[in-house]
């Protein structure tokens, strides 16, 4: 419950699930094994997602519309990626996507931005959309290829690619997250690899950490969230290089 | 200094207050393109303020039911174990995962609905065409 709630917490905050929290938390620490924490991080995700969102909505910084638009290429994009799986190798599309984190995170750490930042939803609009549906579509593909979530690709891609605040970008996709994640998990589900006495107490911590992260957000510095946000893109970073070096790695991330 | 000046052909001008003649300031304004855009551009934020009110309440009603639902099932964990609490620890559990799992397409669609009540039937098409492909994608076993 307790690593349940760290990762709604992380999740709500940086619009990431929190599956990157929670999946080596269940394996390296309880020792569940991945084909039951990965679903079970899922099942998280979506909590996380439906918990964390119904704040972000109701206080008008999720944007629906961008949302809506991002998840069709989304899905295209993972359904391609599950069609192609079989024609490309996973270790290098994973050392490819592992550099491109790295470079966003230092960029993100080491650069400063040189816009302000609006506050609100009504101060700003979305550009350069063909980019933003593009990036969607890899982003859905990859998520289907390595089993990497998509929050820690397009919240950069929103934030820096489409000129949204990083607040609402992070907001928009904890909003997008859940039906993705939703999809993911009733697959699993249906092959039968969803145990719920694992999920009830991970789900629990979840909600609550996902509440209390929908309540700090609004509050906490945005240079802070990009920080933070940093951090966890150095973590898929890696995970993502030692997957694709070693070719070994488990699939972690969601 | 310059706070209450207006600068018209290179010349400053004190800004100063014209009042109203008292006619125009006795009478509501009854010229179209004056009073309804605003009102109309209100009504139109007040509505999609209610739209967006009603996704939150999908998704918190979703979050709320379901995760009362996991905590009943994990306080039956602390009862005597028998037949009974076993199958109320379940139905409990699978009811909560599913309508975890539904809140997020519920919310798509209520989204798409609202939105094309409101007339952007665009994105009612695309909140359809998500729906679709998730379908499509769920059934054929595809990872999304």
């Amino acid at each position: 419950m307790i690593a349940g709630g760290l990762a709604g917490s992380l999740g709500a905050m940086l619009g990431i699930g929190g599956g990157i929290v929670l999946v080596p938390a269940l394996v390296l620490l309880f020792d569940i094994p991945l084909e039951e924490a990965v679903p079970a991080s899922l099942m998280c995700v979506v909590a996380n997602s439906c918990a964390a969102a119904a704040g972000y909505v109701h206080n008008r910084l999720s944007d629906i519309r961008l949302g809506l638009t991002l998840e069709l290429s989304t899905v295209l994009g993972a359904i391609a990626g599950g069609l192609v799986a079989a024609m490309v190798a996973p270790a290098m599309v994973a050392v490819v996507f592992g550099l491109f984190t790295l470079y966003v995170a230092l960029q993100m750490l080491l650069v400063r931005a040189p816009r302000q930042e609006p506050a609100t939803l009504d101060d700003y609009a979305p550009t350069n959309y063909p980019l933003g549906i593009s990036g969607s579509f890899v982003a859905g593909g990859l998520s289907a290829l390595l089993g990497v979530g998509g929050g820690p690709l397009k919240v950069p891609l929103m934030s820096y690619g489409m000129r949204v605040p990083f607040k609402v970008a992070s907001a928009t996709s904890n909003l997008m997250i859940g039906v993705t994640g939703a999809a993911s998990v009733a697959a699993y589900a249906l092959r039968g690899h969803l145990k719920l006495a694992l999920v009830s107490p991970l789900v629990v911590g979840v909600l609550g950490g996902a509440y209390v992260g929908s309540m700090l957000m609004p509050k906490v510095p945005t240079s802070v969230l990009k920080k933070l946000f940093a951090l966890v893109l150095l973590v898929v970073a890696s995970q993502m290089l030692w997957k694709g070096g070693a070719g070994l790695w488990p699939n972690m991330l969601k | 200094m310059m706070a209450d000046a207006r600068v018209t052909h290179n010349v400053v001008v004190p800004a100063v207050e014209q009042p109203l003649a008292p006619e125009m300031e006795a009478e509501p304004i009854t010229q179209p393109g004056v009073e309804v855009a605003p009102v109309g551009r209100a009504r139109r934020r007040d509505r999609a303020v209610a739209g967006d009110r009603w996704i939150a309440r999908v998704l918190r009603a979703g979050a709320v039911v379901s995760g009362g639902m996991f905590v009943v099932s994990l306080g039956l964990e602390a009862l005597p174990q028998s037949e009974n609490v076993h199958v109320a620890i379940d139905l409990l559990r699978k009811g909560a995962a599913s309508l975890l799992l539904v809140t997020p397409v519920a919310r798509l669609a209520v989204a798409g609905t609202l939105l094309g009540l409101k007339g952007e039937w665009r994105y009612t098409v695309i909140a359809a065409g998500v729906l679709g492909l998730l379908g499509i994608a769920v059934s054929a076993g595809l990872p999304t």
